[in-house]
């Protein structure tokens, strides 16, 4: 695999930003180019490209390996491993530009409810400026100030965290709700479903020890004797179902593909 | 013509959502605060993932993939935590590795915050390789090559110059791999890390029915379910931690919802019965 000799000097430094810079203005250029190419030459190219990729990754799988437990596709994995990072760092970058642009535009045409625009927007750039300062602390590019540190653990452990912690606590309102209302015994069927509900739900937890020492075992009964063999059968459905969509993907025969 | 009220049973079916939900709170924080401490019947797939890990020998090194975000700290956070624990108390060596941002620095805040607890140095006994975009291909990247995958941990060393990785060129080399997440990330696991290596497993309540099947046919040795299994494990550990302040909280809104289940099927089977005797 080709790499760059010592990229610490001045010189691999100088060779490492022409690159970024050739790819980058290769990039922008391309995007051009796309977009010059009528819907039926861009679709071949989403098709080639997608069926090249779906290729090499199936055959790396499927193909023999050596005493090293490799193939001749093997080596490939960590160049197409940097590709994937750098496409998601590109899809980064468009879904942040299309974020800002689409609420900066509500926030200067005042649109409805620009004001959540304008606090998304705030958040965004100090979130943003705060976490992207606290990497390069980590990684001892910039001094962690106090104002960073005590900043960074505001805005995330103090703030995000327990918001994002809050939002998913709510299911368990929702469901208690949602159990007391829906679930009905009107049939046989529903009566053994709702018994073996509850004798998991208090066997798994220590207060069934404490009523019975022998509930621990029967819910680990119904989890492993019952529980599991229904899994392994819609797993296998899953899985054949699963495999007839990654080949519909990979032949770009599913609709809005591209 | 005098038309009668509602009757206790119509008025419990149509109960305000609200004062369900304040039941709840109110349960949930009467038995956070309680200090009742109840023992419980360790599961055998908790005492498996003991088990494996006492197997483990000083120096032996150890990939935690931690891949969940807040959203799921009240189960995750107690598994990840009991398991650093365990895996100083046999002085193993460790790596954190995460699939997004969120749960890379959830991860590797919690793990500085743990391990001065046991002598800890980062480099020397643990690092964080950061987050990968792609779980598959950096699996089969690591297994490939390590160090040209993951390149630099999170501090911006290379990983070749950390004392912790020195000698390690593939993940073949670890002697386990702990997967804490409430995703289905774990068949990518089984599917593409090496075989010799061991796989454990701390998924979130619900996606703990589905990894049954890979416990029966051994691809996973271990599972801590959730805060409870946090719980059993910690209990094994012979410590308090988070998954016991929790179970309790947990134990008794599992009574609380088996309760309104029964009291519902009571009250719709009261009133079909009061309608059909009022003809």
């Amino acid at each position: 695999m080709w790499q760059i000799q010592n990229p610490n000097t001045p010189t691999g430094q100088l060779i490492l930003w022409m690159i970024v810079l050739g790819a980058f203005i290769m990039i922008m250029g391309l995007v051009p180019l796309l977009h010059a190419l009528p819907p039926r030459g861009r679709r071949a190219i989403i098709v080639i490209i997608t069926f090249i990729t779906g290729l090499f990754f199936a055959t790396e799988f499927f193909l023999p390996i050596n005493k090293e437990q490799k193939n001749f596709l093997t080596d490939a994995i960590q160049p197409a491993q940097q590709a994937v990072q750098v496409i998601t760092a590109l899809a980064l970058g468009l879904g942040t530009y299309g974020l800002v642009r689409l609420h900066l535009r509500n926030v200067v045409q005042r649109r409805t409810q620009w004001g959540y625009s304008l606090v998304l927007l705030i958040s965004f750039v100090v979130m943003a400026t705060f976490s992207i300062a606290n990497t390069l602390s980590e990684q001892g590019l910039v001094e962690k100030t106090p104002l960073l540190e005590q900043g960074f653990k505001l805005l995330f452990d103090y703030t995000l965290v327990q918001l994002d912690a809050a939002m998913f606590s709510l299911i368990a309102f929702y469901i208690f709700s949602a159990a007391y209302r829906a679930f009905r015994i009107r049939s046989v069927e529903a009566g053994i479903l709702m018994f073996t509900a509850i004798v998991v739900m208090i066997g798994v937890v220590p207060l069934g020890a404490t009523i019975s020492p022998y509930l621990p075992g029967v819910a680990n009964w119904i989890l492993t004797s019952l529980n599991a063999p229904v899994q392994r059968a819609i797993e296998f459905g899953v899985g054949i179902g699963g495999l007839a969509m990654a080949i519909r993907l990979w032949l770009s025969l599913e609709r809005g593909v591209t | 013509m005098q038309t009668r009220g509602p009757s206790i049973w119509e008025r419990m079916l149509s109960i305000d959502r609200r004062i369900l939900y304040l039941l709840l709170f109110a349960n949930i924080v009467l038995f956070l605060l309680l200090p009742i401490r109840m023992r419980a019947a360790v599961s055998p797939p908790v005492q498996k993932f003991y088990d494996e890990i006492e197997k483990l020998q000083p120096g032996d090194l150890v990939m935690i993939s931690s891949n969940w975000s807040a959203s799921t700290l009240a189960e995750n956070q107690p598994q990840l935590e009991a398991v650093i624990r365990h895996l100083m108390r046999k002085k193993a060596k460790f790596t954190l590795i995460s699939v997004e941002a969120q749960s890379r620095d959830i991860s590797y805040r919690l793990a500085s915050r743990l391990t001065p607890e046991g002598g800890y140095e980062y480099g020397r006994d643990w690092a964080h390789f950061g987050f990968v975009t792609n779980l598959i291909v950096s699996i089969k990247g690591m297994v490939n090559n390590l160090p040209d995958t993951i390149k630099k941990d999170v501090r911006g060393t290379p990983v070749s110059e950390l004392p912790l990785l020195k000698g390690i060129t593939s993940l073949r080399q670890y002697k386990m791999i702990i997967d804490v997440t409430p995703s289905a990330t774990v068949p990518f696991w089984i599917s593409y890390a090496p075989k010799e290596t061991k796989i454990l497993y701390c998924p979130t309540s619900v996606m703990a029915a589905e990894a049954y099947t890979f416990l029966d046919s051994g691809q996973i040795k271990g599972m801590i379910t959730g805060a409870k299994g946090a719980q059993e494990y910690e209990q094994l550990l012979g410590i308090v931690g988070l998954g016991t302040r929790f179970v309790n909280a947990i134990s008794f809104s599992h009574v609380l919802i088996i309760l309104f289940i029964f009291l519902g099927n009571l009250a719709l089977f009261m009133n079909r019965r009061q309608m059909r005797q009022e003809g």
